[in-house]
């Protein structure tokens, strides 16, 4: 190992160690963890119920005699979706909050200047900060994870197949990506900022905007979520005649589609909700049909987390360790 | 016993003025009414694009069904309330609307703290009621002003949208903002209790930011079944209630606060099937016992709170 990489993983662990300490952290990602484990136990418990109708007119079917059986309408992934959309908003607070904890604690505790008077480069600082900020995000998207598809099995007695696995994989890995961006931002702007807090309130409504008003705008423009019930069906118009009338928005579409583009979240939420059988239209495909059709997704989140991770570096690499223009 | 009334009354105007006087230097009111109005201003668009998307595509579903030999569809207007144009600021108010008001509650009683001005004003004669209902004072006037803007350009907006405005809808667009006042309060209260509760700055503000969470994605969730992602839709369909889980936690509804505010909003602006009067008062008034309790809570804090301890080190 060279000691650059020591280096790194000594920054990596303290981070991790450090983040374990915080109370706030603590105590968000309880309310995560709580909040994701709540609604997969209520939404597995219902799916037994559902399961237990399909699998008794299944039976009732068979005694028949009937060839033709109707396949089951359930998905079980699905239920997931609570807990995916609790990252997507808690996840994303707790990352911009990590960001700020790993650059206002070493700021308030004054140990920065300490730091950097070994050789420890801002750019290793940057990197050890965000492997520990990663190991932090992994532990518990695993944990929330692990949990949810043992409530799937116990509770909605239907354990996932080895595939579905590996899409409750991919979709946890688009999680990280997503987080690691968020505490980049978090990062950022704390240490841009003369004031920490400063930096967190700008990171938080950056957050507001990316991860609810974009996507809420997006909705909203949605010329079927005009009137309650859909504008097509108030109108008397099918799904053929919706899309003859659709013909004539192409412009409309193209705005529309990309303000929700604008959006890490709308990104992580398009990917995951493909590998989690949350959107009907995905289900009947397999795995490299939907990596194929969600690779912009994919190709986005990328984008986004490499270019604020340099950009965390290039922030930290700057940073000065001993506070310039004070009295102290 | 006159006198004593009237000196703590100017107290509290004193702490008030002072206050307002650090919103505007600080531009907190300035960024805060800016953010509301502009927020205004987007729901006014959005309502105006909405309007326009379905006159283009009636017109299209008429060409289209009078092709097909079909009689015209219903007037789609008619389905639509008049007050609709609103219906998105019924998302934004709990979504950027509380935290604004939260911020604005923490500053209001954090910035004292911090720069050491809390030891200085209380080597003079003022009570700690009179200080913190100053300090409530000025942040409840904040949110009046901005919700105040935020009822003209709403007015302005209907007014180019619907071309005209009768008197009932000019009341309910002013009970609507109203509403909005005393939910916002709330947010600003709970800012306030926050800073006075944990002594670092930024966990006082990220504990504020965890309530908010929980209030207006968490409880929805439990009490209704409404996901997370549901709460920014404003046609989302209601949650089915059908799971025993959700007939029993279905009662805890009242502490709910965001879906009585929800429910109270769309009630007043008759975007949403009529309900009674009495129905309607019924889910305001979860919000009015959550601003009064944290009155008194913020009230009851702020004689314990030690100003000898500044949190400078933010």
């Amino acid at each position: 190992m060279s000691e650059s990489t020591r280096r790194i993983t000594q920054v990596a662990r303290h981070e991790y160690r450090a983040a374990l300490r915080s109370r706030v952290l603590v105590i968000l990602i309880a309310i995560l963890v709580a909040s994701t484990i709540g609604s997969v136990l209520i939404g597995a418990s219902d799916y037994a119920a559902q399961l237990a109708d399909y699998n008794t007119y299944r039976a009732a079917a068979e005694a028949q005699g009937l060839t033709r059986i109707a396949p089951s309408p359930l998905a079980v992934l699905a239920l997931l979706r609570g807990a995916l959309e609790y990252i997507e908003i808690l996840g994303a607070i707790i990352a911009i909050t990590l960001g700020y904890l790993s650059v206002s604690r070493e700021r308030v505790n004054r140990t920065l200047p300490l730091m950097r008077s070994r050789p420890l480069t801002g750019a290793e600082l940057a990197t050890g900060s965000y492997l520990g900020a990663l190991g932090i995000f992994a532990t518990l998207i695993v944990a929330t994870a692990l949990v949810g598809v043992v409530s799937l099995g116990l509770i909605g007695h239907d354990w996932i197949s080895p595939i579905q696995v590996l899409r409750v994989t991919l979709a946890c890995l688009a999680a990280l990506l997503y987080l690691s961006a968020f505490y980049c931002l978090g990062a950022i702007a704390t240490a841009r900022a003369k004031v920490p807090v400063n930096g967190l309130t700008i990171a938080l409504g950056i957050w507001l905007v990316v991860v609810l008003v974009l996507p809420q705008i997006g909705d909203t423009l949605d010329a079927d979520n005009q009137l309650p019930g859909g504008l097509f069906q108030a109108l008397g118009l099918d799904h053929d005649g919706e899309l003859a009338v659709l013909t004539h928005f192409t412009g409309y579409e193209r705005v529309r589609t990309g303000i929700e583009e604008a959006s890490l979240a709308k990104h992580f939420e398009r990917f995951a909700f493909a590998m989690t059988d949350v959107k009907e239209r995905y289900r009947p495909y397999g795995l490299s049909w939907l990596l194929n059709e969600t690779r912009n997704n994919i190709a986005w989140l990328l984008a986004y987390a490499a270019v604020l991770f340099a950009a965390l570096r290039r922030t930290l690499s700057r940073q000065q360790p001993i506070e310039t223009g004070g009295n102290s | 016993m006159t006198a004593t009334s009237t000196s703590g009354r100017a107290v509290i105007g004193t702490v008030s003025a002072q206050q307002a006087l650090t919103f505007r230097r600080q531009r907190v009111r300035l960024i805060g009414v800016a953010t509301l109005i502009m927020v205004t201003a987007m729901a006014g668009i959005l309502g105006w694009s909405s309007h326009h998307t379905i006159v283009r595509v009636f017109d299209q579903a008429v060409q289209l069904q009078a092709a097909a030999g079909n009689p015209a569809p219903a007037n789609p207007f008619l389905l639509k309330p008049s007050l609709s144009l609103l219906s998105n600021m019924v998302v934004y108010i709990p979504l950027i609307g509380a935290l604004i008001a939260l911020m604005v509650g923490h500053l209001a009683m954090a910035e004292d703290q911090t720069n050491g001005m809390g030891r200085l004003i209380f080597t003079r004669p003022i009570a700690r009621t009179q200080y913190a209902l100053g300090k409530i004072l000025s942040a409840v006037r904040l949110l009046a002003t901005a919700l105040a803007g935020c009822w003209a350009l709403s007015l302005v907006a209907l007014l180019i949208v619907n071309r005209t405005l009768n008197g009932p809808d000019l009341a309910r667009l002013t009970g609507f903002y109203a509403l909005s006042w005393a939910y916002l309060v709330v947010f600003a209260l709970i800012g306030m209790l926050t800073a006075l509760l944990i002594r670092r700055r930024s966990l006082a503000l990220l504990s504020a930011i965890a309530v908010w969470i929980v209030v207006t994605f968490v409880l929805p969730q439990f009490v209704s079944g409404l996901r997370p992602t549901q709460s920014l839709n404003p046609l989302s369909e209601p949650a089915g209630l059908s799971q025993g889980f959700f007939r029993i936690t279905h009662l805890a509804q009242p502490i709910s606060l965001v879906e009585g505010y929800k429910d109270a909003a769309s009630s007043i602006l008759r975007t949403t099937p009529a309900t009674t009067a009495a129905e309607t008062a019924l889910s305001v008034l979860p919000t009015l016992i959550a601003a009064a309790t944290l009155a008194l809570l913020v009230l009851w804090r702020i004689q314990r709170h030690d100003y000898s301890r500044s949190a400078s080190d933010e």
